[in-house]
């Protein structure tokens, strides 16, 4: 391999793994909100994901929506499945006094039950994808060739990001969510209602998940399993630290990037493992992720 | 400790599984055989997890592990059944205790994650080391070897399974009423005042890593003697949550709980590939279910209590019940 071969690579792996980073960042970012709220890692994640793709197949597909139509209403349907579960089952586990592992296998049923109702409608018989928003024209940036719907995936979650840098900083909503996150009795004793902020949460997470699945449904083919993808959301998050936003967006291009260049340089049968390797290594060297503060010791 | 109703359940379990053969077709007993290896498994993660309170997610790589080392000891030197249980056991046995190191440093999710990390690696290992493990084709072991003596249908394995895992229960309970025992659940309850009452919580993690891991390599050594097939697929992230399932809904920290589990969502999981279509909706309902309604699980005793669930064999919850 030439020098000038590896360069290519180089510049085709970073711009390709901002571009998929982008989308893990963006379900990192979903996982680590509701991580930070409810205390839950939402083993769903992918599957909530997985629906909002789903979604906005059977509305193009089968009812023959305009886009325009199709994108506002997943995501108020998937916003509304994560606010309608956190609502009526996660509060009534919180509320029997279910702890941790109860609420993850409560998840983990949500995942189940949205797998199999996707696959009830057929619509997963096939790996289908999205026709595509825009036109499929390519631009080089460097020597690496993206097309426009790759500039737009990024664009578009970047656009996201500010915005939830803005909902968490600028409004009452958003600070209240944080507020729940540092510490769920104080707020609740300064006028948060916790039950209604969780559900936001939720629903936020829904919201994200919902638009990282349009923006990426039309580039890859999706099949009921695509829930897998979560694995990397999670790697992301573990990445930058579980318990910061900001980790998690670093942690999702990182993951992007390096799972490019694994395929690139090494080979394409490795890209499955390189997260978990990732993972393993963040974990050992620094258990707190790049991002995630001091370790907290648990009181006695 | 032992409560009548543990006494009647046993008993009546041993009168059932010994009428068995008699009664019932090759596929009840696989079946049987199957959630044999269910309880076997889910011992092993009682004991990491309900005892030890260490979240450990790697227990289907350790199973695969056991499977594939007695199996390959099976094919090449046609090594008695025994010796390459022991030899399941005492491999993953060691493996477990290295990867314990992890719960040194983590806790929690972090744990939790970095050994789901470990059991995906496995999996990906199990899948792409094709010269071992014939990986994506599955691996096929030939009938299980006992002093010349071939078992080569689920009946003549059924007996050595029984035995099997009424010896892993039997070793469960003696094991959470020793000294270890006490010292896995002082470490659950507090890792701080585990270690100002003398307990070195490093060394108590690790072994507590060290057995639940030989629980998985004997259920993988028992599985050999049963079947004759193994593929990488059924070794990944489901297994081990499935058996997670199986403890947390029987109630975590319990032995019977354990046991009921693995009993109740072994057979719930062969039941439902009748009816493939619904499968994962019916099943995802029943955890949503069983976490709403009875989040504690079905033997953590019909006292709600503040603290995490009793010692193990704790006798309120049997007493509770009869």
């Amino acid at each position: 391999m030439s020098f000038s071969d590896i360069w290519l690579f180089v510049q085709q792996g970073l711009l390709s793994g901002l571009v998929t980073g982008s989308v893990y960042a963006l379900l990192a970012v979903a996982v680590v909100i509701v991580f930070k709220t409810t205390d839950v890692p939402n083993f769903a994640q992918g599957e909530i994901f997985m629906v909002g793709g789903y979604v906005a197949l059977f509305m193009i597909l089968v009812l023959d929506w305009h886009y325009a139509l199709v994108i506002p209403v997943t995501l108020l349907v998937v916003a509304l499945i994560c606010a309608l579960f956190q609502r009526v089952v996660m509060e009534r586990v919180i509320a029997s006094k279910g702890v941790g592992v109860q609420l993850v296998i409560a998840t983990l049923g949500l995942a189940y039950v949205l797998k199999g109702a996707v696959r009830q409608t057929g619509l997963g018989d096939a790996p289908r994808s999205l026709p595509a928003l825009i036109q499929p024209d390519t631009v080089l940036i460097g020597d690496a060739v993206l097309t426009h719907l790759d500039l737009m995936i990024l664009f578009t979650a970047v656009a996201v990001m500010l915005a939830l840098y803005f909902l968490f900083n600028h409004t009452r909503i958003g600070k209240a969510m944080r507020a729940v996150g540092m510490n769920p009795k104080a707020a609740q004793i300064v006028g948060v209602s916790l039950v209604r902020i969780r559900m936001m949460v939720w629903a936020l997470a829904g919201l994200i998940s919902a638009v990282s699945a349009i923006l990426i449904t039309p580039k890859i083919l999706i099949t009921p399993d695509i829930g897998h993808i979560a694995i990397l959301a999670f790697a992301a998050a573990i990445v930058g630290g579980i318990t910061s936003i900001p980790g998690a967006i670093v942690g999702g291009f990182i993951i992007g990037v390096a799972e490019n260049l694994v395929g690139l340089f090494i080979s394409t049968n490795a890209i499955v493992v390189a997260p978990f390797l990732a993972i393993l290594i963040v974990l050992i060297v620094r258990p707190q992720g790049i991002l995630g503060g001091k370790l907290q010791v648990k009181k006695v | 400790m032992k409560t009548n109703f543990d006494k009647w359940a046993l008993v009546l379990a041993a009168v059932l599984l010994a009428a068995l053969p008699f009664i019932a077709s090759g596929y009840i007993l696989y079946i049987v055989n199957l959630l044999m290896i269910y309880i076997v498994l889910a011992l092993g993660l009682h004991i990491v997890i309900g005892e030890t309170g260490q979240f450990a997610l790697s227990h289907a790589a350790f199973y695969g592990i056991g499977i594939y080392v007695a199996g390959i000891l099976n094919n090449t030197w046609h090594l008695n059944l025994v010796f390459s249980i022991l030899a399941a056991g005492v491999v993953t046995a060691v493996l477990g205790y290295l990867l314990g190191a992890l719960a040194i440093r983590m806790r929690d999710i972090y744990l939790a994650l970095s050994t789901f990390a470990f059991g995906e690696a496995m999996q990906w290992v199990f899948l792409n080391w094709t010269e071992v493990t014939n990986g994506s084709n599955g691996y096929q072991m030939s009938p299980a070897q006992f002093f010349g003596f071939e078992l080569n249908s689920d009946l003549k394995a059924y007996p050595f399974v029984i035995a099997g895992a009424a010896l892993m229960l039997w070793a469960t309970v003696w094991l959470s009423r020793s000294q270890l025992g006490s010292a896995f659940r002082a470490v659950r309850e507090s890792d701080v005042a585990a270690q100002a009452m003398g307990v070195d919580t490093n060394v108590i993690k690790r072994v507590a890593f060290m057995c639940s891991a030989a629980y998985a390599g004997v259920a993988g050594g028992l599985y050999t003697t049963f079947s004759s097939f193994i593929h990488p697929e059924s070794l990944g992230f489901w297994t081990t949550i499935l058996i997670l399932i199986m403890i947390v809904v029987g109630g975590i920290g319990s032995v019977r709980g354990a046991v009921i589990g693995a009993v109740i969502f072994g057979l719930l999981s062969e039941l439902l590939r009748q009816v493939l279509s619904f499968q994962e909706i019916i099943y995802g309902l029943i955890l949503i279910g069983f976490m709403m309604f009875a989040p504690r699980g079905l033997f953590s005793g019909a006292r709600a209590r503040k603290a995490p669930p009793a010692a193990a064999t704790g006798g309120a919850s049997g007493e509770a019940r009869t």
